[in-house]
């Protein structure tokens, strides 16, 4: 193999692999980042057994080949390089990476890319477009209500479900759920759901940063993995087995009380709940009270540590239905709230023990339910 | 000399030396039968040691005027019925004798009035017979006064020793009652000076000041059962390693409210104390042991000092673990007992060597399990309670943080001193009913093995007190709809199952305790890990809430939350002393 390119594509490829690397794995060549030559680009992957994700970088390419070196060392000294044209050159007797750079050269020792197990990509194909921004939104929206926790596994994914003209994404780790709708720009043909890790979510919101293009989704042929193709890259993703749970069921239809709130003011009282309420287990509670003689509607957001004292915000509302003390996990709330662009909130609930729902006011697409905390 | 039959007033005399042995002997059985009269308050007076005079005066129930006299005669009380009830003595007294046979050997006055009755009743009664009956206006209660004690029995009279002797033995056992019953207000006076009184006040600890002034008394660390069963409960209260007697007379025994002499409980209270009192001392206790009337005999001995149990070994075994516990819940800091630099034998370590020989052997690894080993004259303020002001230094290990207080360094367990924080906060908040909840999305079931099940059936209510709201589902299989804040981060079933498997398994108590025990669960699996790599501010987090802790130096589970080197013990290790 002997390539050349240039030390700026190289090194952002580096960091759009480099996060599909496992370095402490059991696997050693799990550490490493494959280089090989790919119809007259260099294609880097790295493959955790989860993901792979792969990308592409133009290069002079003088000899086909391939090798796989530590990831680590090789990017560090990708980075150190200086911003020029770098040469890379494989010496197959001792499996040995040659870069040069201007009047800088280095030798690293490489492992055979036979060895490499990498998730053979599936032909280039027809996929679903969806449009990246709305997508890399929705996933900012839902992700975070994943469990992270391995002991139930299916939920430490992202439920992704095409169908019709709509892709829906939920999550929910038992105790929050947030649910988002993207339109597609075209009918699925066959609908599928698929349960993605929320890990493999977050690393395609991360390369996904400068897409423009759609982001074209598929099942490999054999649907065990999804396979989301960016126009230099492609994330490739083992799916989590198993039944996701019927999030329908789960989001409450009806409501008596619905409270409008502005989502910042919300988000900052919440956050100043957080100060006395991360010592008696995030506990915030809100006092929800319409209209009355003596006041006007409005809701307070409180929080209590027997140790360190209390907090409480008053927050202008508009309230239809009767008055609720309930109490949630502030975290949660914050959580729900940092992803909410529009600027005013709705908050539904009907009991102290049953779940709330928030909306974004004038954005039907996004869902968040949530259940209450008990003091007793 | 043919054989005949003693003639009543002779095998009387006989039958009384068993139970009436000198003066003590009948201070015991009259103040016994007060408290089992149900009297609250009681006087007790002597002359010349309980020989020339013993006057037991209470506030209890009386004796009707119609069975005064019955009250002489030998086998009659009114405590016991048949053959059958001697299986469930709850009374101090049931054979009947005392009476008879304190006049057998005394003159006696027996002065009572029943609290129904309006006139009391006054008998004299002297040598077996009754020499002048009439009424008597007072109080509701009786009072029995005994004068010359052994006037008819020279041999005996004659084996009494001086006042004060016999005095000694008067108080030692006012002083068993008086801790026996810490609601009782028990006056003593001697010659006419009150010399002891207890204050009635229901607290044991406020006893135990009356009895072995204020120092002990405030030191001694209350019992705290560690896993109470439902058949033997241990209470009392027992001296901290720094206080120690040279002798086991300071260890008082009883049984559901009997004093009592046993050599093998006493052992174990001993026992408990192992490695951390010098050799050849003793510990100061009041060791309470409850358990149903059937599983012990008291009728064993006549002056019934001596009980018989049942199940001897499994009173043993919970003397010595609630002992042991409450030594390592309430005692303070171990010390790390260092491993000395070879070369470096100072004078002052030899004569500390004997103080702690095992703690010595242990080496650095094993500090010693609890108390002051090695240091107790190398320190001065550690004390059980609260902690110093500790500063962070770092971690060792991701496992233990190193903090400097003003009495040396620390090395805190992590882990332990994590689970003290949550455990007296989950505790406080289920006090308060304030246990924060995280309700479930969706119900999750949980089937259980059918022990587990019911289980968790009986104790549901405990579990909601401390976050768990479980609903049976039919059969062995139960709805989890919220599981406590602390692990909220867990998977709910698993939560579930796994607590229901540690419940099954025993190994925690049930009964009373069961919350604690959940408690206890609960937080072991919220609390961090030893392992996991602490910033500086969660370091400091983490000491500041311990410092806040009732019992900072323990884990729930017993074990030391932390080792203290003291400033004293570091310098002496590098030889600057």
């Amino acid at each position: 193999m002997k390539v050349s390119c240039l030390q700026e594509n190289l090194s952002k490829g580096l960091s759009i692999v480099g996060r599909a690397v496992s370095p402490r794995s059991a696997l050693p060549i799990l550490s490493n980042v494959l280089l090989a030559t790919d119809e007259g680009r260099l294609k880097l992957s790295a493959n955790n057994m989860e993901i792979q994700i792969d990308c592409w970088i133009g290069a002079r390419v003088e000899e086909e080949g391939a090798i796989t070196v530590p990831a680590g060392t090789f990017a560090d000294l990708v980075n150190a390089l200086p911003p020029e044209q770098v040469d890379l050159e494989l010496i197959p007797r001792t499996q040995t990476l040659n870069l040069r750079a201007g009047r800088s050269q280095a030798n690293i020792k490489g492992l055979d890319a036979q060895d490499f197990p990498a998730m053979p990509l599936p032909e280039e194909q027809e996929g679903i477009p969806v449009e990246a921004d709305a997508l890399r939104e929705a996933l900012r929206q839902v992700t975070f209500s994943a469990a992270t926790e391995e002991t139930r596994r299916i939920l430490t994914g992202v439920l992704a479900w095409f169908e019709g003209e709509r892709l829906t994404l939920v999550a929910t780790d038992g105790y929050r759920l947030s649910m988002r709708v993207v339109p597609l720009s075209q009918p699925v043909e066959e609908p599928f759901k698929v349960v993605v890790p929320a890990r493999a979510m977050t690393e395609l919101s991360r390369i996904s940063g400068d897409q423009e293009d759609p982001i074209i989704v598929s099942l490999s042929p054999a649907h065990n993995q999804v396979v989301f193709r960016l126009t230099n890259s492609v994330l490739t993703s083992q799916l989590v087995d198993g039944n996701y749970p019927d999030y329908q069921r789960i989001i409450p239809k009806k409501y008596k009380t619905r409270t409008v709130v502005d989502t910042a003011a919300f988000l900052k009282a919440c956050k100043m709940a957080l100060i006395f309420a991360r010592e008696s287990s995030h506990v915030a509670t809100l006092h929800i009270r319409p209209e009355s003689e003596l006041a006007a509607a409005h809701m307070v957001v409180a929080a209590t540590s027997v140790e360190t004292g209390d907090d409480s915000v008053e927050l202008d509302a508009t309230i239809e239905g009767d008055e609720l003390d309930i109490a949630f996990n502030v975290r949660y709330l914050i959580d729900v709230l940092s992803v909410i662009n529009t600027p005013q909130v709705a908050l539904e609930t009907s009991d102290a023990t049953l779940p709330g729902v928030i909306r974004p006011v004038g954005d039907e697409n996004y869902v968040h339910v949530l259940m209450p905390m008990h003091l007793g | 000399m043919p054989i005949h039959v003693l003639p009543p007033d002779v095998a009387s005399q006989i039958a009384a030396g068993e139970v009436v042995e000198r003066p003590a002997s009948v201070v015991k059985e009259l103040v016994e039968n007060s408290i089992d009269a149900g009297a609250r308050d009681i006087h007790v007076e002597t002359q010349a040691g309980g020989k020339q005079l013993i006057r037991v005066r209470d506030d209890g129930c009386g004796i009707p005027a119609a069975e005064v006299e019955l009250a002489f005669h030998r086998h009659s009380t009114s405590k016991l019925t048949s053959a059958d009830d001697l299986t469930r003595i709850t009374t101090l007294g049931f054979r009947g004798e005392a009476l008879a046979s304190i006049g057998a050997v005394s003159r006696v006055t027996l002065d009572t009035r029943a609290a129904d009755e309006e006139v009391g009743a006054r008998l004299r009664f002297e040598g077996g017979r009754v020499i002048e009956r009439g009424g008597s206006v007072r109080a509701p209660g009786t009072t029995v006064t005994v004068e010359d004690l052994f006037f008819n029995v020279p041999a005996r009279r004659k084996f009494l020793r001086s006042d004060r002797t016999e005095r000694r033995h008067i108080d030692a056992w006012l002083t068993r009652y008086a801790l026996a019953y810490p609601d009782l207000r028990l006056t003593v006076s001697h010659d006419g000076r009150v010399t002891f009184r207890s204050p009635g006040s229901g607290a044991l600890r406020d006893v135990l000041i009356a009895v072995y002034g204020l120092e002990v008394g405030a030191a001694a660390l209350e019992i705290i059962a560690d896993r109470p069963s439902a058949d033997i409960t241990v209470t009392g209260f027992v001296s901290p390693p720094s206080i120690h007697r040279a002798g086991r007379g300071f260890i008082t025994l009883f049984v559901n409210g009997r004093w009592i002499q046993d050599a093998s409980l006493t052992y174990a209270i001993v026992q408990a104390y192992q490695t951390l009192l010098p050799a050849g001392r003793y510990p100061l206790a009041v060791v309470m042991v409850h358990l149903p009337p059937a599983d012990v005999d008291v009728n064993v001995h006549p002056t019934k000092a001596e009980v018989r149990f049942r199940d001897g070994d499994a009173v043993f075994r919970a003397v010595q673990r609630a002992v042991r516990y409450t030594l390592l819940e309430r005692a303070p800091v171990p010390p790390a007992s260092v491993q000395p630099a070879a070369g470096i034998e100072s004078a002052r370590r030899d004569r500390l060597a004997h103080l702690a020989p095992a703690a010595r052997q242990l080496g650095l690894a094993q500090p010693a399990p609890v108390g002051r080993g090695a240091d107790i004259p190398l320190e001065s303020g550690a004390e059980a309670g609260r902690l110093p002001p500790l500063r962070v230094i770092g971690q060792v290990r991701a496992t233990y943080i190193v903090a400097e207080g003003p009495e040396g360094l620390y090395l805190i367990d992590q882990h332990a001193a994590h689970e003290r924080v949550l455990f007296e906060k989950l505790l406080a908040e289920r006090k308060r009913a304030a246990v924060p909840s995280q309700a479930l999305l969706e119900p999750r079931p949980v089937e259980l093995s059918p022990e587990a099940a019911s289980l968790l059936m009986a104790h549901r209510e405990t579990l909601a007190s401390l976050g768990f709201r479980v609903e049976p589902f039919g059969g062995r299989t139960f709805l989890v709809r919220a599981v406590p804040a602390l692990v909220a981060d867990e998977e709910p079933q698993q939560v579930l199952e796994d607590l229901a498997t540690a419940l099954e398994l025993g190994d925690e108590p049930l009964g009373e305790q069961i919350a604690e025990s959940v408690a206890r669960w609960v937080c072991k699996r919220a609390a961090i890990k030893a392992g996991q790599v602490l910033t500086v501010e969660e370091m400091e987090g983490l000491i500041r809430s311990l410092e806040q802790c009732a019992s900072p130096r323990t884990c729930p589970h017993g074990r030391p939350t932390m080792i203290h080197l003291s400033v004293s013990r570091l310098a002496h290790e590098f030889g600057r002393t």
